[in-house]
């Protein structure tokens, strides 16, 4: 690359964007802009401003003539805040995606399909080929393979469409199957899992379902009340959880993953160690085993003694 | 009017040069440029050294075309490599998003859900502004699609270098960890398509070495991915993603694990709802998988959930993984 800093060809890229938005929008809020544009309002005030001294070049070593330069509605914009442009001299329309824009959207795409209604409609298919097109240069193929969608899928999907409550039967890892009647708000779909959050007729809170765990699920037609509650982060951790210690290799990192989310980790020359917060230390036990002994549990000793017994009782099925 | 400053930041001065560059049909000589383009005008009168303007306008062009600007160079016919009179030019045609490519509001809703798939990772910028480019395009925004939020989740630092190779067309080396093997071997690869698959990312390419398309799984790559400077032909990746897509299903289809699992436990639920149809009995389920490792992993975890029966080698992994957490877990931290 060169020696100029990045952030001037950053912001040349944000100007050039700046222009075919503003036109667009006719009128608009600093405010507004700036969210648009992931900046400051006085990033943004600084770089519409700046828009007045752009334009055409002047000729014979003259300078420019008024109406060879961008202007804005100034009144307007110190006044009330708010962004008009009177006077453009070109880039009215976007420029193309960049192969990094389209490789974002393109990768997207492809998991947007796998929610209900969207894949089915014709819409993914017709915007991939609009998407390749648009960009200047050829992205990579950045594919994501559809998981199937089934029945659970189908009825959490049609409750949150309908604004009513689900219920069906929940099996979480180590308990007794319990049925539940949720207001669901927010379906996550991440590395393949499907996640409802939502609140709990029974627990009276935002709880999360992983929906592998879902069975005999059925649409009511109770009114969803709660679904306007925060939504928490997805694996935050609750307040009712306890403190476990792990260690592990580096290398291992990514097996222990979204236990990780919130914890604590010290680097311990190639191992490290972390803090974690789980409901039940014992539930830990499945990660060691996954993990193939990688992941260590150094407290609290009941965890520690589970995964040893967990581990013992698989391998005595084979004796 | 407002005094021009002593200095035109360099983002005014690219963005001054896309519009002079934009408006003019025949292109404009480098002298031109310099003598009128505000940025570099200003330099001119107050006396800089001829040698460094033509250097910042070269440094220009190239940061212009990393943005995706297509710069053309017009040269002389009798001497094509003469660029003293090279003229250059925009085509706006070229620069902008094609006249005839328009976006429906329900096409703009999936986009906007495509959009937020990255969450807080770098590519969420680039999925941003493209959002961004489209949306001045004046489309009436739809209803937003509710309650859903698919989210790509990237543990695998190798992703993005990668990703990058790929749209560059140039080869890569890494350490990549074979399945059963101890010590990780160098490969050098062109990069082709990267491919999420039963939740997992996939490298798919040409290995260089064994002169053949192959799959690798991110999370083996042991080193840092080093980009080379060697090129390859850009039409080789045409359809890569794809094939890759058929060849792991062709894997998952030849590929099956008998166990046992005990009823209403987690593993049950898991593994049932991927087992294959017909071939369920009892308590005994089939379940096709790509990577015996990974499956094993998975296995491993459900402990006396699960029993392995077949294939012998999915078993003795699993075992592996079960007495290595017994020892690791056993008395006295």
């Amino acid at each position: 690359m060169s020696g100029q800093p990045v952030v001037a060809t950053d912001r040349a890229a944000l100007i050039l964007q700046l222009v075919p938005y503003l036109i667009a929008q006719g009128e608009v809020t600093v405010a507004q802009a700036a969210r648009d544009f992931d900046v400051e309002p006085r990033q943004m005030r600084a770089m519409v401003e700046k828009l007045t001294v752009i334009g055409l070049p002047g000729e014979g070593g003259f300078w420019q003539m008024a109406n060879d330069l961008f202007d804005i509605d100034w009144d307007l914009l110190d006044r009330e805040d708010r962004i008009v442009i009177t006077n453009a001299v070109g880039l009215e329309r976007s420029p193309r995606l960049t192969a990094r824009e389209a490789a974002a959207l393109l990768a997207g795409l492809q998991l947007a399909a796998a929610v209900p209604g969207v894949g089915d409609s014709g819409v993914v298919q017709g915007l991939l080929s609009k998407l390749s097109r648009g960009a200047g240069q050829t992205p990579a193929d950045v594919i994501v393979a559809p998981a199937p969608v089934d029945d659970v899928r189908e009825t959490v999907a049609r409750a949150l469409r309908e604004g009513v409550a689900v219920t069906f039967t929940y099996t979480a890892p180590d308990a007794h199957p319990t049925t539940r009647t949720v207001d669901p708000v927010k379906v996550t779909i991440s590395a393949g899992q499907w996640y409802l959050q939502g609140w709990c007729h029974m627990r009276r809170a935002m709880r999360t379902f992983h929906l592998d765990r879902v069975t005999e699920p059925a649409v009511t037609s109770i009114a969803a009340l709660h679904s306007s509650e925060p939504v928490p982060e997805l694996f935050e951790p609750g307040d009712d959880e306890v403190v476990a210690e792990i260690r592990y290799p580096a290398h291992a990192a990514s097996a222990v993953g979204e236990f990780l989310a919130n914890a604590q980790v010290h680097e311990e020359g190639g191992f490290r160690r972390a803090f974690i917060r789980v409901a039940d230390p014992r539930s830990l036990k499945r990660l060691v085993a996954r993990s193939g002994g990688d992941v260590e549990i150094v407290a609290p000793p009941e965890a520690r003694r589970a995964a040893h017994d967990w581990a013992q009782a698989a391998l005595d099925q084979y004796r | 009017m407002s005094v021009t400053p002593a200095r035109v930041p360099p983002e005014e001065r690219l963005v001054n040069l896309v519009v002079a560059l934009m408006a003019t049909e025949q292109g404009v000589t480098k002298d031109t440029i310099l003598g009128s383009v505000s940025g570099y005008r200003e330099q001119v009168e107050s006396g800089s050294r001829r040698e460094a303007l033509e250097k910042m306008f070269e440094r220009d062009k190239e940061n212009l075309r990393g943005l995706g600007v297509p710069i053309e160079t017009i040269g002389d016919y009798a001497d094509p490599d003469d660029l003293r009179e090279a003229r250059y030019r925009i085509p706006p045609t070229e620069y902008e998003l094609p006249a005839d490519i328009t976006f429906t509001p329900a096409e703009l809703a999936v986009l906007t859900l495509a959009g937020g798939v990255w969450g807080e990772h770098t590519l969420s910028a680039g999925a941003r502004s493209g959002l961004r480019k489209i949306r001045s395009l004046g489309i009436d925004v739809d209803e937003p699609i509710i309650g859903f939020a698919p989210r790509l989740d990237l543990h695998d630092a190798s992703f993005l270098p990668l990703q990058r190779a790929i749209e560059q067309a140039r080869e890569v080396e890494f350490d990549y960890l074979r399945p059963g093997s101890d010590r990780p071997r160098r490969r050098r690869v062109r990069p082709f398509a990267l491919v999420e698959f039963e939740a997992r990312w996939h490298l798919f390419g040409w290995d260089t070495g064994v002169e053949a398309e192959r799959t690798f799984l991110l999370s083996r790559v042991l080193s840092d991915v080093v980009v080379t400077r060697q090129g390859f032909d850009e039409s080789l990746r045409v359809g890569a993603g794809e094939r890759a897509l058929s060849g792991l299903r062709d894997v998952a289809l030849r590929q099956n694990a008998t166990v046992t699992a005990v009823p209403g436990t987690e593993a049950e639920l898991r593994l049932r709802r991927r087992a294959r149809a017909e071939a369920t009995n009892g308590r005994q389920v089939e379940i096709p998988f790509v990577d015996l490792e990974v499956f094993a992993d998975e296995l491993a975890s459900y402990g006396p959930e699960v029993m392995v029966l077949e294939p012998r080698a999915l078993q003795d992994a699993v075992m592996r993984r079960l007495r290595a957490a017994r020892d690791r877990s056993a008395e006295s931290a």
